[in-house]
């Protein structure tokens, strides 16, 4: 569990300016907190690809980004991602909460490459996407930080300071409920 | 249709940025970004056909975010021209002002005459927008895009990365 204020504090303290994506029920305690923020623009994009192009042309204006999506939507930006934050060298924050994770673990799963197939991507006990969403960053180039607890906010500082020294998008990974309080 | 090496052969400016060696389909959405990020500057988006068919939700993006600067151009030849002219779907039916219209723009336009579209270009370019306008032209023989130094286009000679900085610099820290 993490508390949404938790994660929209380092947002200000970031000096965030806009959040953009697609809303999904992992996010909801933290979408509502952004919505009542007056130094954030939330700006929700109909496709999660757009979100990197929006974020690009933001960063490029001046402005500091960061994209909010789930890992379903993630996987769907692939040529959006490359194409413009990557190409661009946008220091990007990525905020992805995960669906499917916990199912994952408890048939004692962990995302791996090497071990993904037709029979375990399509079995009914595994929601697939957990599954593809590191190898896919990992394929992609985007190096990404676990965030499970209000214990581990210093990695989400830690992604902002790696996209800036790396001068390409990061990836947060949520993996816990966000809670407003 | 490819606007991005007409446009050079018409202007060489500091803020013009090709949307090339880039994603295909999201010049509007990155015009946007720039958009929200300078809104006392006016932002004109010159997209093709084939590119603003991957990306339409984009239409309703631009009206939902309240942007008023930005000028969306479809440049409509109802092909995809850098590789050879194929039809996009819909080739000669698609209405792109109307679809624009029907997302939310209050000002669109329509031209397939470029008298009238000379007449009333400067009025376009006043006041607030989003503004679409779509322009049918005739498919041409743009062949793809690359970078690098070999390019007669001086946008083109950066790398997307190295033009990103540039245009960046200029409209940040201009000095």
């Amino acid at each position: 569990m993490i508390h949404a204020r938790r994660i929209v504090d380092e947002l200000l303290r970031q000096g965030v300016t806009d959040v953009l994506g697609v809303p999904d029920n992992a996010a909801k305690a933290l979408l509502d907190l952004l919505a009542a923020e007056h130094a954030i623009r939330v700006l929700t994009v109909t496709r999660e690809g757009e979100a990197f192009a929006i974020a690009s042309g933001l960063w490029v204006g001046g402005r500091t980004p960061v994209v909010l999506i789930q890992n379903t939507g993630l996987l769907e930006t692939g040529d959006a991602l490359r194409g413009t934050a990557m190409r661009m060298r946008v220091p990007l924050v990525c905020l992805v909460t995960v669906r499917g994770y916990a199912r994952m673990a408890a048939q004692g799963l962990r995302p791996a490459a090497g071990a993904l197939n037709g029979e375990l991507l399509s079995r009914p006990d595994l929601d697939s996407v957990a599954l593809l969403t590191e190898p896919t960053l990992s394929a992609w180039g985007v190096p990404w930080e676990g965030l499970s607890s209000d214990h581990d906010m210093a990695r989400l500082s830690a992604a902002f300071e790696r996209a800036r020294e790396l001068e390409q998008p990061v990836a947060v990974l949520i993996t816990s409920e966000t809670v407003a309080a | 249709m490819g606007a991005v090496r007409p446009w050079a052969r018409l202007s060489e400016h500091a803020l013009d940025f090709a949307s090339a060696d880039s994603a295909m389909g999201h010049a509007a959405d990155f015009a946007l970004g720039l958009a929200l990020a300078q809104p006392a500057r006016k932002v004109i988006c010159l997209n093709g056909d084939g590119s603003m068919l991957m990306s339409l939700g984009t239409l309703v993006t631009i009206v939902a975010s309240g942007a008023t600067n930005l000028v969306l151009f479809v440049l409509q030849n109802d092909t995809y021209e850098v590789t050879g002219n194929q039809p996009v779907p819909g080739a000669g039916r698609v209405d792109y002002s109307a679809m624009a219209r029907a997302a939310g723009f209050s000002r669109v336009h329509t031209f397939a005459d470029t008298a009238a579209y000379e007449a009333a270009l400067p009025s376009i370019l006043q006041g607030a927008g989003p503004v679409c306008v779509t322009v049918k032209v005739e498919p041409g023989t743009e062949t793809p895009l690359g970078r690098g130094p070999e390019q007669t286009a001086a946008y083109l000679r950066p790398s997307l990365a190295e033009s990103a900085r540039l245009l960046r610099r200029a409209l940040v820290d201009p000095r």
